[in-house]
């Protein structure tokens, strides 16, 4: 059993400014809520969600997996902006340039197909700051690592909680392609593409405290629908 | 290990003929969704059975037992005949030694009805070091949307044991294709293939059986 040697590869992966590791015991410790608005939606606002009357009316979603979508969003957001900006940086060359250009631009039709699907229930684009690792090569190859290996553990934990079978087929077909961009960029960044046998999952509460970790998301998602139920059956 | 245990069945080929209904009964009642090119795309492809249970997984991992037996033996055959080097024998010594542990595990969750090895026949795939890249692409792909294809088909806890495979098998895919020059992640998502395409890839590929 390795996770925990997973968990501490992905946050060194993404500790570029050598903080990270002295401030996890800290964030374990004081974890709250606070830590988590990074990357979900506050328990009342995913209750919200779950009450409200148009819910994933539109697609016919679940609450549980409007909530999932969401979170899924989420990470989305963060891979594409985080690419969208490197490429716009221009500070990346050779193969390294090509490869961002094309896992940008799948990151950012994830990000599409996940807004088609959730319409009005989508959360909005949270505002991030990668602290300068889109600027140079080696950091934004580091922090690329990181995020693509948290994807692929993100939506290993989600997939099974699934409800809807069309968007589990969805996921998985998501799931493995964002597997093929971490060893991608693990192959770019000079580390073995594939560690182990086994990838194993990650809980939504290991994936937000590493991203509340980076500071990279400077503002929470908020709502875009109604947080009040309107409906009560 | 974390797999499920399975009952066990008589291996028997799995009936894919009612799948397209069942998933697309799902799509019916969702609607909106097939609108959505990357998802309208997977409910027409998708492979879905009846409702998931312990006899079905234990269907379906006997197919993924045979991919598996046709990853170790590919492998193992081209470390002894393509006279690889650098790069593309640090791949194929770290993907063997994944595939025996996937094999291992897959042979566990099955106990006694867990098949023998099968016979292959690889031609020129593991005769040269081109061949060979070409070759792990071609299988990796198949082993990712194989198992992608059975996703909605496994209960919960099997599916979230295969979900720790098949990302290895991506790993794989983009590792050969980057050593070979290529764009390593082609497509915005994976297209899964049924339990029958997985059968008619692995005869293809060399599994004589």
């Amino acid at each position: 059993m390795n996770g925990f040697e997973h968990f501490d590869d992905l946050l060194t992966a993404v500790d570029h400014d050598g903080a990270l590791a002295e401030t996890r015991s800290k964030a374990e410790a004081t974890l709250s809520r606070r830590h988590l608005f990074g990357l979900t939606l506050t328990a009342a606002g995913a209750v919200a969600i779950g009450r409200t009357r148009d819910a994933g009316a539109a697609a016919g979603l679940s609450a549980s997996d409007v909530d999932i979508l969401n979170y899924a969003l989420v990470l989305e957001y963060l891979q594409a902006s985080f690419y969208t900006e490197a490429e716009r940086s221009g500070a990346l060359t050779g193969k390294t340039a090509q490869a961002a250009r094309i896992v940008g631009a799948t990151e950012r039709a994830h990000v599409k197909a996940f807004l088609e699907l959730l319409g009005s229930q989508a959360v909005k684009r949270p505002t991030f700051d990668f602290q300068g690792t889109t600027e140079q090569q080696r950091p934004f190859l580091k922090t690329a690592v990181a995020f693509e290996d948290l994807a692929v553990a993100a939506y290993k934990g989600q997939a099974p909680k699934l409800q809807s079978n069309p968007v589990l087929a969805a996921a998985v077909g998501i799931h493995s392609v964002e597997a093929r961009h971490a060893a991608w960029m693990r192959e770019l960044f000079g580390i073995t593409p594939a560690v182990d046998a086994f990838d194993r999952p990650a809980s939504r509460t290991s994936i937000n405290r590493i991203v509340a970790s980076t500071h990279f998301i400077v503002s929470r998602p908020k709502l875009t629908g109604r947080k009040r139920p309107t409906f009560t059956g | 290990m974390r797999w499920p245990e399975v009952e066990q069945l008589d291996d028997q080929s799995i009936n894919v003929a009612s799948s397209r209904r069942a998933l697309l009964g799902t799509a019916g009642a969702l609607g909106a969704l097939a609108t959505i090119p990357l998802i309208g795309r997977l409910l027409q492809l998708g492979d879905a059975l009846a409702s998931p249970s312990k006899a079905q997984d234990a269907k379906i991992l006997q197919l993924v037992l045979q991919l598996e037996y046709t990853q170790v033996a590919f492998y193992e055959q081209a470390l002894r005949q393509a006279r690889l080097t650098g790069d593309l024998r640090d791949f194929a010594q770290t993907a063997v030694e994944h595939e025996r542990q996937h094999l291992a595990a897959i042979r566990k969750a099955l106990g006694p009805k867990a098949g023998p090895k099968p016979r292959f026949d690889f031609g020129q795939k593991t005769k040269s070091a081109q061949a060979f890249t070409q070759a792990a692409i071609d299988l990796e792909d198949i082993a990712v949307a194989g198992y992608n294809g059975q996703a909605t088909n496994l209960t919960k806890g099997t599916l979230a044991a295969a979900a720790e495979i098949v990302s290895v098998e991506a790993r794989h895919a983009a590792w050969a294709r980057a050593i070979a020059g290529e764009v390593a992640a082609p497509d915005p998502v994976d297209k899964p293939i049924t339990a029958q395409q997985a059968a008619r890839g692995l005869r293809e590929f060399g599994l004589r059986t």
